[in-house]
């Protein structure tokens, strides 16, 4: 696939405001994703970031400000209109066909990949690349699965990553992860990293990660986006990041004079 | 995965060829008929199939668009003079539009507001069924409605209808099986399952359901305009909220989420009242107690207890051949 190196970026919040009657969730936030980036979006618990990320797929309405997907206006558009424009995500605690097996979840993915209409699914045949993209995927994911496994026998560490698979599987421009580390050991984290430096790397997308392991962000991010209150407090390379007063007020609380 | 799949087929096909071989030989006419009502049953169930099974959506409706189906393909035959192989499919057509406006409305509502409305749905439709007699022949409801004449094959016997109708609920069947495979039939289980999965995923969840229901309008049609052309003579009666009562126990008691239980469950509930023929006053109260039961214990119907089983066994012998293979290395 080849990679694109334009400048202009994917996705692009401009001004985003969002309040849940008298709490502020979203104050003015604009920033820009590019493809190839691996954008961190940080703060606190509570900074309003799986906010963000909902407001990003659609699934809330946003009070005031416009978000750009390449050229198109999509503020108002619908959460799926959205995804089939390229905007796949994962949720903090994976969401799955409950009662469904292994197969029909991530094909799901890939019907989105694929934009079939019902009817042209219902007549056509399911192409052949689905596998080797699979098989592609998953020995990076670390792990095999029967193809006939019920989803809800999978241990929850190997569905967040199998949530990654499924957003990759349905070859989007963005891609928004949602705390993957969260519940994971240290080798899985290994392998959720691999597959998201693989979509930044190899398959060009663009990525916003929320995470709270400050160095799966530091290690990786290219960019951060430092959240607290709805508000944005820093915004850079991560060296900056991590040497910024605020950020570090927000994350720590405020210097303690003794002699006061 | 392909031998699986060869030995299923092949169950499946000596399983029908029993059956049409066995059922004819073994039935009388009145028994045979009972069979008939049950497969025409079978074909309006699996849109409930779909809609509930794959869909998770629960709705009662089926009994309106099979008396739509069964009224329109009645009177174009008998009063337009229609043929009633084309009647027939206009039957279907008009069922299918119908169900597709109605799910335009109705489908805004969710989860049991929906399945509520589907009841008011019904309770209007049989009154209209039964009050609007340019449409329906009211109380009377049709008389001689003409025979199914398809040309090539004209059914002229209750046992001729079982041929046919075996042939269509085969073919319903696998275009049910077929829609579970696609990606109507995933999407449909992501709207079951998780709607915000489903949204993420790209699934427009509202015209998922409307199709959805179209489908289940369609095959409801169907097996009503089947119907008007076998039994000859339609009233409001068939088409009641007990009949949709019935749709529902049958796919519950053969698996929400099988073709081949819906069948069984199909077959099952249309015969029970003539095997407890004796105990007719307490049917309903039996039926209660069943369905309180089946959601208690088989919550998956007769498919999910039929799977249960296949896997244990599976895994017996798994065990099995792992202990047997330990022995060895001992």
């Amino acid at each position: 696939m080849a990679i694109q190196s334009e400048n202009r970026p994917v996705l692009s919040l401009q001004g985003v405001c969002k309040a849940f009657g008298g709490i502020i969730v979203a104050e003015d936030i604009s920033f820009d994703v590019s493809s190839c980036e691996m954008m961190g979006l940080i703060g606190p618990n509570g900074a309003g970031k799986t906010s963000l990320l909902n407001m990003i797929s659609g699934i809330y309405s946003m009070d005031k400000g416009r978000i750009m997907f390449g050229d198109v206006d999509v503020s108002k558009a619908p959460a799926h209109k959205r995804a089939r424009l390229g905007l796949a995500r994962t949720f903090q605690a994976p969401r799955f066909l409950q009662r469904s097996n292994i197969r029909d979840n991530l094909l799901l993915g890939t019907d989105l990949a694929d934009q079939y209409t019902f009817f042209q699914s219902f007549i056509g045949k399911k192409s052949k690349d689905f596998e080797e993209e699979l098989s592609e995927l998953m020995e990076i994911a670390g792990f095999t699965f029967d193809w006939d496994d019920l989803i809800a026998a999978f241990p929850y560490g190997r569905l967040k990553i199998l949530e990654i698979v499924r957003a990759m599987l349905s070859k989007p421009r963005i891609l928004l992860i949602d705390e993957p580390a969260a519940g994971l050991n240290d080798i899985e984290i290994g392998h959720a990293v691999a597959l998201l430096k693989l979509a930044t790397e190899k398959r060009g997308m663009g990525v916003v990660l929320i995470e709270h392991k400050m160095d799966m962000v530091m290690n990786n991010c290219h960019n951060i986006v430092v959240l607290n209150f709805g508000k944005v407090i820093a915004k850079g390379q991560p060296e900056m990041i991590s040497k910024n007063k605020d950020v570090i007020e927000a994350y720590l609380g405020r210097g303690y004079d003794v002699a006061n | 995965m392909k031998k699986k799949k060869l030995v299923k087929f092949l169950v499946y096909l000596v399983f029908v060829l029993a059956l049409i071989l066995i059922v004819p030989s073994v039935t009388t006419g009145y028994s045979i008929m009972i069979v008939d009502v049950a497969l025409l049953y079978f074909i309006a169930a699996l849109g409930l199939s779909v809609m509930l099974g794959i869909g998770g959506q629960m709705t009662f409706a089926a009994v309106s668009f099979m008396g739509v189906g069964a009224f329109t393909s009645a009177q174009l035959s008998k009063y337009a003079h229609i043929p009633t192989s084309l009647s027939i499919i206009l039957g279907i057509l008009v069922a299918a539009l119908f169900a597709f406006l109605i799910g335009l409305v109705l489908l805004r509502l969710k989860g049991p507001f929906f399945a509520f409305s589907t009841i008011s749905l019904v309770q209007i439709m049989s009154n209209i069924f039964l009050n609007y007699e340019p449409l329906t022949g009211g109380a009377r409801g049709i008389q001689s409605i003409p025979k199914l004449n398809l040309g090539v094959f004209s059914p002229n016997n209750l046992f001729g209808w079982f041929y046919l109708l075996i042939a269509v609920a085969i073919i319903c069947g696998l275009i049910v099986e077929r829609v579970r495979q696609t990606h109507l039939g995933r999407a449909l289980s992501s709207v079951r399952d998780n709607e915000i999965a489903a949204m993420s995923l790209g699934v427009d969840v509202f015209k998922t359901k409307v199709v959805a229901f179209t489908i289940a309008g369609a095959l409801a049609g169907l097996s009503g305009a089947l119907y008007a052309h076998m039994s000859q003579y339609i009233s409001q009666s068939l088409f009641t909220f007990n009949t949709s009562l019935t749709f529902i126990m049958m796919v519950m008691l053969g698996g929400v989420n099988s073709t081949v239980g819906t069948f069984f469950g199909a077959l099952l509930v249309t015969m029970l009242p003539e095997w407890l023929r004796p105990l007719k006053q307490y049917l309903m109260i039996i039926y209660g107690v069943g369905i309180i039961f089946l959601m208690v214990y088989m919550p998956m119907g007769l498919a999910g207890v039929a799977r249960s089983i296949l896997t244990k066994c599976q895994r017996k012998k798994q065990q099995k051949g792992a202990e047997a293979a330990n022995g060895y290395s001992k």
